[in-house]
Formats: structure tokens, C-alpha cells, sequence
């Protein structure tokens, strides 16, 4: 059998057309799959942090709405400055950075995606608790919830046999910079390790193993000793593995002087010099804009820190494509929340909920995801509310990014999370032994009023399971689970209220994504 | 105890996150009085979370004492006074004409050239501030410094945030409001700082009028100075804001200072005199007549702190007995015993939130002294380079630097809530400059200073003793006797015992096997922990 048999129809195929209402994409096409990548273990992912809470409303702007311009008088990015860039979405101008490349360019060749609304249930407006559950990927309303390591950490640390005992030889994770993030720290210990100048890390992480076996770990002063130890040996064995990268390693284009786009040039030049990680995180401050973010000429710290944004991610794209590692890298944005969409009274908006997310790259499926922000309808704070759990982008980098199973995504973020669809999904042949076949699912009929049958055919005998999910992505319920064989399946569906919802239909592991709507 | 395990029994199932490691096995001593007599280790102990390490001799002056007496003295009654008036930070030196001057221009608006002047200027002081706080630490006998930056990584500042700095005159200021209120009643330390120049400035209050209401500090306030989140509604948040309306910033000679530069001051024209209604408490609406800087401090500004205190009396105890336990105890978030804490509460709230007797009951009790308590403290920057400095009796003129390098920015933290403490404190980033900076004071230590240290400690001729008081003194929990061997290796060179008396007799020899016992300890991963 042929591996293209089996590849998948994704989450975003069978959701897009759904989601975008009135947007129409460019560089999007459900069933395009001709771009598809096979799941090899040399892919990596960029995650960029944005501290402060990132005002998502003046990055893509909402320009059509003259509700925009009512609520933000002195702060707004009029319609004639803003850059149109598809029906409806805006940039702002600062996106269009003097570089080699940049995100405005990106969007326009295919590599970026734009996701609107994403943000989380019940949000936390405080930087803190906010960015712990972007970061730990467990949105908690509890707050005695201890939000302690991060989902690429559990994640990454699972993966690795005998982690952290036996030391991959190359990194998982690297950060620029600062002490390493909750992102990167699991149960086990840190899978990354922190740098900020390769030279520098090489000279001082020379013999720095204290050569002393771990403690047990019945004691605080046990778990503590092990902890420190573990970043020992992590010094000492990694300080040559990466000075070795970065000597080898080159960048092919000119970046400027300033601090991000610094942090993007030494990535490009790590990878361009073989290192094996898995995982850069890079960091951007200063987004907490309560104060004078824009003055009438758009200038002021908001558009600076845009411009920087795009200058980064744009010139290393630029460097990725012209060196060949462009289709092994994405990358992601986060950032705690969005801001608030009325102004304040110092020129600047204070904390907010939902915000936009940039995924980039070429193995992103690019375009806009979800509506432009609803400006008549907030939250019951006065915010926006938010189309996409945060999550639904990390189960795209686990399941499409890094092969990961739907499985592994319940287990690293202890909760049923889709994918969006923003990345492509990686497919190997094991899947077809395996019996993972994607199937097609009809409902008829659609839209459903008291009820509907899926119905599919199969090959194959298998577990099946059919679960149903809110548009914005969360777990609701399971319809059906069993074992069955080959032919075709029926599963009626009843008793559900007005909306529009996903359903999926997993086969031996392999999920199959197709859109529901009811009207009572 | 009965007490204690229920409790724990329904904490551990809410406490970690997910796949986090199973909760350290619970300390059953609580808040009882630590009336043993104190052993040497009990003070090293001691000074290590209370102080910043202590040196030999003073070590020993306590031994036998009761930890409350130590105790008493360390935190201490009396004002310590100012520091050193030409360490009065008012006022700086002008490197060019050497005369004491007060650079008040404000950079913006002013050509490129000024700007990085004025600019350049603040971070020299800043970095002489530093310098100098970092030296009266570690000539600090007591735990005055400690107990301020305790408070000043609570109540956060920044020297350098948004796109601007905290300008040091103020920094200072602020910092001598901190010195004085550290043992002092809580809720008056609340007032002083919310009405500091210093912090009406960095967290926007400066911008917070009648009708543009900036809540920045309003949120924090709650969230991380006082009660922490869930115990308000984003609706307490603007009203506190609105309450906190009309504080102007005094920052430059081109603006408004009605009460002299650097303080703050009331425009009561952007005051919002409307009712509010925090915490279910209503703060009546104000008329022109009263609407003064006086009645405003006290009427609302003093009257929304002292709400939160009324009404919400035991989450601000426990957060604050957090805080405290989290900075001195043990900083895993997950691991806080919150039974101890919330006895600590309990205390706090009974001597109506005064800060000593709270210290005083932690740092005089049996869990603190417990033994599965030692050693899980990893050292901060400024616990390290300080603590080394005192332990080694070397002294550091830059110190400023190596902290900066370990990741703590002196007076300069990351953000609004500080420093976040624990594993952020170690990475491959940080470690190496650890290594580096214990290896260069080592070196630092001359031959007369190293023959001088080996004799601080009673049984220094007997190898075996020796080397046993050295780890003692120097890393938190006994070591394996593996371990004892491998140092006595190192410190001998791998020569027999009898070697030690030889090298002894020869100071240029001893101070050399000396360094080489102290690099080798310093390798040690608890070396980090205290």
C-alpha cells in the first residue's frame, strides 16, 4: 500500500469551511495536501513569548468596524494606514517592517496564519496566572491549582527513553536567554537548557560535571540537589554540542542589532549548524501597554514591538529558505492575553482576554482563522471573547508537528484537545499497518434538528470511537465507542442543542474530523 | 497532629499540577517554640535563611543561645538609622567636577545626545546603588538588608521597564520607605508604598485620572501585594482604581512638584469623587470641600486598604504567611505547607498584621528548625555572592555584576511580581557564572587570608575533623562519607594524613590545599542550596 492511501483529511480540512465564515483564504485549499511532510524526527519548533499581554485588536485590525474606531479614538490604526491584506483583515503597518522579509510578505506567499480569537474559557486577566496556563497548557479557574511545568516539557520528557538518567546528545529544548521557562520544565526536570552567548556557555560549562550520582528523592533536600545536578551535567555535556553547532552553523542574511532579532539569528545559525533540538524559545517583553502605546503618527512601544516581531520572524525566514531548513521549522506566538478593546485614559489599554496567534512557516496551512473580533458582543468583564481554546494550536504542533497521537495530546494537557488544523500533518507508513485509516464521514442530514446518522465506510476492522466538540474546540461528549468490522458504520445522533459543533470519528487511532450543525 | 494530617490529607489531592512529583513528605513540627539549645549547625541555619550566611567566629558566639534570643537580635527593635550620609543616594557625585548635585533634567523632548546622557547617568547610579546595597549587606550584622529586600521583591519595583527607567533618586527613596516599614504593621507599609513616588510612577498611577481610570496598580495591588487572586471580581479592580484616581508622579524639574521634587502629591481635579464600591464596602461620594489630599489619604486611599483587611483578613494573612514561608521556608510552589502557613496566618492576623511577631513566631519554631527542612533552599544571586563574600571573609567590589550574570538585576526585577524564585535561579545560563564566581573568590583568598580561615575552625589539626566542619559550614546537610574522603583527598593532594601537620607549617602550602578543598566543595550541587 502507498503511504498516500492513508494521508489524512485533518481536523482543518473538515472544520475549515466551517470556521472561516466570511473570510476567504488565500493559499488555503482543505484538500491540497501535495505539501504534505513526512513525520521525520528533525522537525523544530519556535516558540516566540510576547510578555505583557499582546494587543491582538492592533495587530490585525478589526478596520471595517466603525465600532474599532468609537471605542479606541486616540489609538485606533485608521482604515487608509492599515494594510489590507484579505477581505476584511487589516496589518498593522508596522507588520510591513524594512527587512529582507517579513510578516506581511509571509502572509502574502502562504506562510503565515493568522488565528483570531484564541483565548480560553474563563480568562485571567492577571500576567501571571495567565501566563502559567498558556505555558503549563492547563487552563485552571482554580487558583490553588500549582501550575508548575510546561506541555512541551511533559511532553518531551515522556518521549525520551530514560530521560533524564540518559541525556539525549543534543538539547530537546534551548532558550535564549533568562532562566529556563516553565514551558521547558517537566516532573522528571528540565528538558532545556538556557543560553545566551554560545562562546561564552562553551568557556564557563567546561568540566562543570560535579561527577556525584543522583540522590534519592524522599527529601527536599534530595529533589533539590538532583535538580541542580541535572543542570550540571546539561552545562558541561551540552556547552561543546552547542559550541560545535554554532561554529559550523552560519546565517545567509542580515539581521538587525536589536535584541529579538538577535535571538532569531543565533536559532537560524544553531540549526544551520546541525543541532538537534527540537525546541527554541525565544522572548519578547514589554507588551504590557498601559501607557501611551501609540502616538497619532503610530509610533510609540506597541508598533516598535511589531515592527521587531516581523523583522525577526520575516529575516529568519528569509535566512531558513535561503540555507534549506525552511520546511523543517514553525513557529508560534503566544502571549498571556490580548487587551482590553476600549482604550484607557493614558493612551494604552489595560488587560484583556482573547488575542490573535501567528503560526508561521511552510508547513503551516496559512490564512485567517475565525472572525474578526465581535465588537458589539464582550464578555462580562467589557472583553473580547474568544473563538479558539489556546490549546488547539499545541495539539496541532503535538499530532502535526511532531506525530504525536491524539492520545499523547490527552495525556500531556490532561483534557480532549483538536487540533486546529494550522499545521500539516505528518504521516508515516506505520500509520496504514497500523490500520489508522481516515474515513468519510457523511451526516445526513445536515444541518441536523432532532437528529442525524453518521455514517461511513470502513475497511478495516478497529476501535471507533465518535466524540463531539464545541466549535471552539473543547470536549463535550462521546456518542459511540466500540469494536466493529469492516463495512459501513451507522451512528445516530440525537438530542443536541441549536449550534455548531465538530464531530469526530477516530479509527484505530486515526481521527477524521467533520462539522455539525444543529437548528431547533 | 490530628489536626494537621487531616488537613494535609485534603490539601495534597488540590496542591500540584499535573504529573508533577508527589508532595514532599510533610513535616509534622508546626509552630511550637524551637527551645533546644542551638548547635553550630542550628546558627548556620539560621543566618542562611534569615541572613546572608555568617562567618565563622560570629557562628560560634551563638552556640548554646536560644533561637529566640538569636532571633531577636537579628531582627532587632530599634530604627537602624539612614545609612552613611555620603551614601545618601539624593544626591550624586558628578564624575567630571566631583560635586554633589541633583541631576533633575527630564530626557524626553531633549536632543539624542542629552537623552543618553541623562540616561547613561541613571544607569551609573543605578549600578553604584547596587554596589553599595550589595556591600551593606554584607557588612550587615543583622538581618536589616535581608528583611528589605524581602519586602522590595514583594512590593516590586523596576529600574528599567516599558521604555523607560525607575530614576534613582526615587529608587532610593522608595528603598529607605521599605528599610523603615520592615518590621512594622503591614497595612501601614500598604499605605506608604501606594502613595510612593516611586511606585505611582512605575505602576501608572501618575495616569490614573477621573474618567481614565489606568488600573494597573489597582489590579496588582490585589493580586500580588495583598490578597492574591480569588478573593475579588474584576469589579473590585476598577473600583479600586477609581479610588486611586488624582496621585501624581514628581519625577523631573520641567513638572509640577508642589511638594518638592521626587514626592508624590494630590491633584484633586483628577480625583474621582463619585461613591465606590469595593469589597461590598461603599467609600461615600466626597464634595469639593473635602475633596483634599488629606482627607482623600485617609478617607479612601487608607480606608480601601484597611477594607481589604477587614473584609478580607485571613486570604491576606495567608498570602503574606505564604510569601514569608515561600522566600524563607522553601520556594516549591507545590510543597508549601499550608497547615503551617495557615497557622502563621492565624498569628499574623492576631497581632493585627504587625510584621515582627509574625518573623519572630517563624523563625523561632520547630518546623523551621526542622531537619527535612535544611538543605531545599537553592541560594538566590544575592544569597550567594553575598553569602560567599562572608563565609570566604573575601570582599567583592563589583558584585553587582556577578548577580546581574546569575539573572537578578538588583533593584530590577523581571516584572511587576518579582523575581519568580526556585529553579528559575539555576540554568545552564546561571550555573556556570555560579561555578565561576566561586572559583574567582577562592582565588581571590590570599595565602594569609586562607591560613586565617583554616584556624577559625576549633579542630582545625585533626584532617578528619576538619574537613567534616569545613562541609558543615559550607553546604547545608551532612555528606556521605564517600564524600568526606574525596575532599580530604583533594585537600591533601592525595598524600596520607600526616601530611596535613606538614603543610600546615607552611603557609603558602596550606592556603594552596585550602583553595583546592574549597573548589572541590564548590562543585558540589548542594554547594547551591542552603
Amino acid at each position: 500500500m502507498k503511504r498516500r492511501t492513508f494521508l489524512s483529511t485533518t481536523a482543518a480540512a473538515a472544520v475549515g469551511t466551517q470556521v472561516l465564515g466570511g473570510v476567504p483564504l488565500k493559499a488555503f485549499s482543505p484538500f491540497d495536501l501535495g505539501e504534505h511532510v513526512q513525520a521525520d524526527d528533525d522537525r523544530i519548533l519556535i516558540v516566540i513569548q510576547m510578555f505583557g499581554g499582546n494587543d491582538g485588536m492592533n495587530m490585525i485590525i478589526p478596520a471595517d468596524d466603525p465600532e474599532y474606531y468609537k471605542i479606541r479614538p486616540s489609538i485606533a490604526v485608521p482604515k487608509e494606514k492599515a494594510i489590507n491584506v484579505l477581505s476584511r483583515v487589516y496589518m498593522h503597518p508596522s507588520l510591513d517592517a524594512k527587512a529582507p522579509y517579513n510578516l506581511k510578505r509571509m502572509f502574502e506567499d502562504g506562510r503565515l496564519a493568522i488565528v483570531n480569537g484564541i483565548g480560553y474559557e474563563a480568562p485571567s486577566l492577571s500576567h501571571f496566572r495567565s501566563t502559567d496556563i498558556w505555558l503549563s497548557g492547563f487552563n485552571s479557574s482554580d487558583p490553588n491549582k500549582r501550575l508548575v511545568d510546561g506541555w512541551l516539557g511533559r511532553y518531551w520528557s515522556n518521549k525520551i527513553n530514560g530521560f533524564p538518567e540518559v541525556l539525549p546528545p543534543d538539547p530537546i529544548a534551548v532558550q535564549i536567554g533568562g532562566s529556563l521557562s516553565m514551558l521547558l520544565q517537566s516532573p522528571k526536570g528540565d528538558i532545556g537548557i538556557a543560553l545566551t552567548d554560545p562562546q561564552k556557555f562553551f568557556e564557563l560549562g567546561q568540566g562543570l560535571s560535579p561527577d556525584m550520582d543522583p540522590m534519592p528523592e524522599d527529601t527536599r533536600y534530595g529533589r533539590e540537589f538532583n535538580f541542580v545536578r541535572l543542570v550540571a551535567e546539561q552545562s558541561d555535556r551540552y556547552s561543546t554540542v552547542v559550541k560545535n553547532a554554532f561554529d559550523k552553523g552560519e546565517n545567509k542574511t542580515t539581521y538587525d542589532d536589536t535584541n529579538f532579532v538577535k535571538q532569531m539569528k543565533l536559532v537560524a545559525r544553531l540549526i544551520s549548524g546541525g543541532l538537534k533540538t527540537k525546541i527554541y524559545l525565544v522572548y519578547m517583553g514589554g507588551f504590557d501597554t498601559h501607557v501611551q502605546q501609540q502616538d497619532e503618527n503610530l509610533n510609540g512601544l506597541h508598533p516598535y514591538l511589531l515592527e521587531k516581531l516581523s523583522t525577526g520572524i520575516g529575516t529568519f525566514m528569509q535566512d531558513a529558505l535561503i540555507q534549506g531548513f525552511a520546511d523543517r521549522v514553525v513557529g508560534m506566538t503566544v502571549s498571556e492575553f490580548g487587551r482590553r478593546p476600549y482604550e484607557n485614559g493614558s493612551r494604552g489599554t489595560d488587560h484583556g482576554a482573547a488575542s490573535v496567534q501567528f503560526v508561521w512557516g511552510n508547513g503551516v496551512r496559512a490564512g485567517v482563522y475565525g472572525e474578526m473580533p465581535d465588537l458589539q458582543n464582550f464578555d462580562s468583564n467589557g472583553d473580547l471573547r474568544y473563538q479558539w481554546d489556546y490549546r488547539r494550536v499545541y495539539a496541532d504542533v503535538l499530532e502535526n508537528w511532531f506525530g504525536g497521537t491524539p492520545e499523547d495530546t490527552e495525556g500531556v494537557l490532561e483534557d480532549k484537545v483538536l487540533p486546529l488544523g494550522v499545521l500539516q500533518r505528518a504521516t508515516s507508513v506505520d500509520d496504514a499497518y497500523a490500520g489508522k485509516v481516515h474515513v468519510d464521514v457523511k451526516v445526513m442530514p445536515q444541518p441536523m434538528r432532532d437528529h442525524s446518522v453518521l455514517e461511513w465506510y470502513q475497511s478495516v476492522p478497529g476501535l471507533v470511537n465518535v466524540e463531539i466538540y464545541g466549535s471552539e474546540g473543547r470536549f463535550l461528549q462521546t456518542l459511540y465507542t466500540d469494536r466493529v468490522v469492516p463495512g459501513t458504520i451507522r451512528v445516530p445522533v440525537r438530542g443536541i442543542a441549536s449550534g455548531s459543533y465538530i464531530c469526530t470519528v477516530t479509527v484505530n487511532g486515526a481521527r477524521t474530523v467533520v462539522p455539525l450543525t444543529v437548528v431547533r | 497532629m490530628n489536626r494537621r494530617n487531616l488537613f494535609t490529607s485534603l490539601v495534597r489531592a488540590s496542591q500540584r499540577g499535573g504529573g508533577a512529583l508527589d508532595a514532599a513528605p510533610m513535616v509534622q513540627a508546626g509552630l511550637e517554640p524551637y527551645t533546644t539549645p542551638l548547635t553550630l549547625e542550628d546558627v548556620f541555619h539560621l543566618y542562611r535563611r534569615l541572613g546572608f550566611s555568617v562567618s565563622m567566629p560570629v557562628a560560634t558566639t551563638h552556640v548554646g543561645k536560644q533561637a529566640a534570643d538569636v532571633v531577636e537580635e537579628l531582627l532587632g527593635e530599634d530604627d537602624p538609622g539612614d545609612p552613611t550620609p555620603d551614601m545618601v543616594f539624593a544626591k550624586w557625585r558628578d564624575p567630571a567636577t566631583q560635586l554633589m548635585v541633583d541631576y533633575t533634567e527630564n530626557p524626553q523632548g531633549a536632543d539624542l545626545q542629552t537623552r543618553l546622557a541623562i540616561e547613561g547617568w541613571w544607569k551609573g547610579n543605578h549600578r553604584s546603588f547596587s554596589n553599595w546595597w550589595l556591600a551593606t549587606m554584607y557588612r550587615d550584622a543583622r538581618a536589616v538588608e535581608r528583611l528589605t529586600l524581602f519586602w522590595m521583591s514583594h512590593w516590586c519595583t523596576e529600574f528599567s521597564f516599558d521604555e523607560t527607567y525607575m530614576v534613582p533618586q526615587m529608587h532610593y527613596r522608595h528603598y529607605r520607605m521599605m528599610r523603615k516599614n520592615r518590621l512594622g504593621n503591614f497595612p501601614s507599609m500598604a499605605l506608604d508604598v501606594t502613595v510612593d513616588n516611586a511606585m505611582v510612577f512605575y505602576l501608572g498611577g501618575t495616569y490614573n485620572e477621573v474618567g481614565k481610570p489606568n488600573e494597573n496598580y489597582g489590579r496588582e495591588l490585589l493580586e500580588l501585594f495583598t490578597t492574591g487572586i480569588g478573593w475579588y471580581t474584576e469589579g473590585d479592580v476598577k473600583e479600586a482604581a477609581r479610588v486611586l484616581t488624582g496621585w501624581k508622579a514628581s519625577r523631573f524639574n520641567d513638572q509640577p512638584a508642589p511638594k518638592g521634587i521626587y514626592n508624590t502629591w494630590f491633584d484633586a481635579n483628577k480625583h474621582d469623587t463619585g461613591a465606590k464600591e469595593f469589597l461590598g464596602v461603599t467609600i461615600p461620594a466626597r464634595t469639593v470641600d473635602n475633596n483634599t489630599e488629606f482627607q482623600v489619604l485617609n478617607e479612601e486611599v487608607f480606608e480601601l486598604i484597611k477594607i481589604i483587611f477587614r473584609v478580607r483578613p485571613d486570604a491576606a494573612a495567608r498570602f503574606i504567611a505564604r510569601k514569608a514561608y515561600l522566600y524563607f521556608v522553601y520556594s516549591s510552589k507545590g510543597d508549601v505547607d499550608e497547615s503551617f502557613v495557615n497557622d502563621l496566618a492565624a498569628e499574623f492576623r492576631a497581632a493585627n498584621f504587625d510584621i515582627k511577631p509574625m518573623l519572630k513566631k517563624l523563625f523561632t519554631s520547630q518546623h523551621f528548625f526542622d531537619p527535612a527542612l535544611r538543605g531545599a533552599q537553592i541560594k538566590t544571586p544575592v544569597e550567594y555572592v553575598v553569602g560567599l563574600q562572608r563565609q570566604f571573609g573575601v570582599e567583592e567590589l563589583d558584585p553587582q555584576i556577578w548577580v546581574l550574570d546569575m539573572d537578578q538585576i538588583m533593584l530590577d526585577p523581571p516584572n511587576v511580581a518579582g523575581w519568580p524564585g526556585h529553579h528559575t535561579w539555576i540554568s545552564t545560563n546561571t550555573y556556570p557564572r555560579r561555578r565561576e564566581f566561586a572559583r574567582k573568590l577562592i582565588d581571590a583568598m590570599t595565602d594569609a587570608r586562607a591560613n586565617a580561615f583554616i584556624r577559625e575552625f576549633a579542630d582545625y589539626e585533626d584532617v578528619a575533623k576538619f574537613v567534616l566542619a569545613v562541609t558543615r559550614f559550607l553546604l547545608p546537610v551532612d555528606v556521605s562519607q564517600a564524600r568526606l574522603d574525596f575532599y580530604k583527598s583533594a585537600l591533601l593532594e592525595g598524600q596520607p594524613d600526616y601530611t596535613w601537620a606538614e603543610k600546615l607549617e607552611v603557609p603558602s602550602a596550606a592556603a594552596r590545599a585550602m583553595r583546592e578543598l574549597l573548589k572541590a566543595i564548590a562543585k558540589a550541587p548542594d554547594f547551591q542550596l542552603c
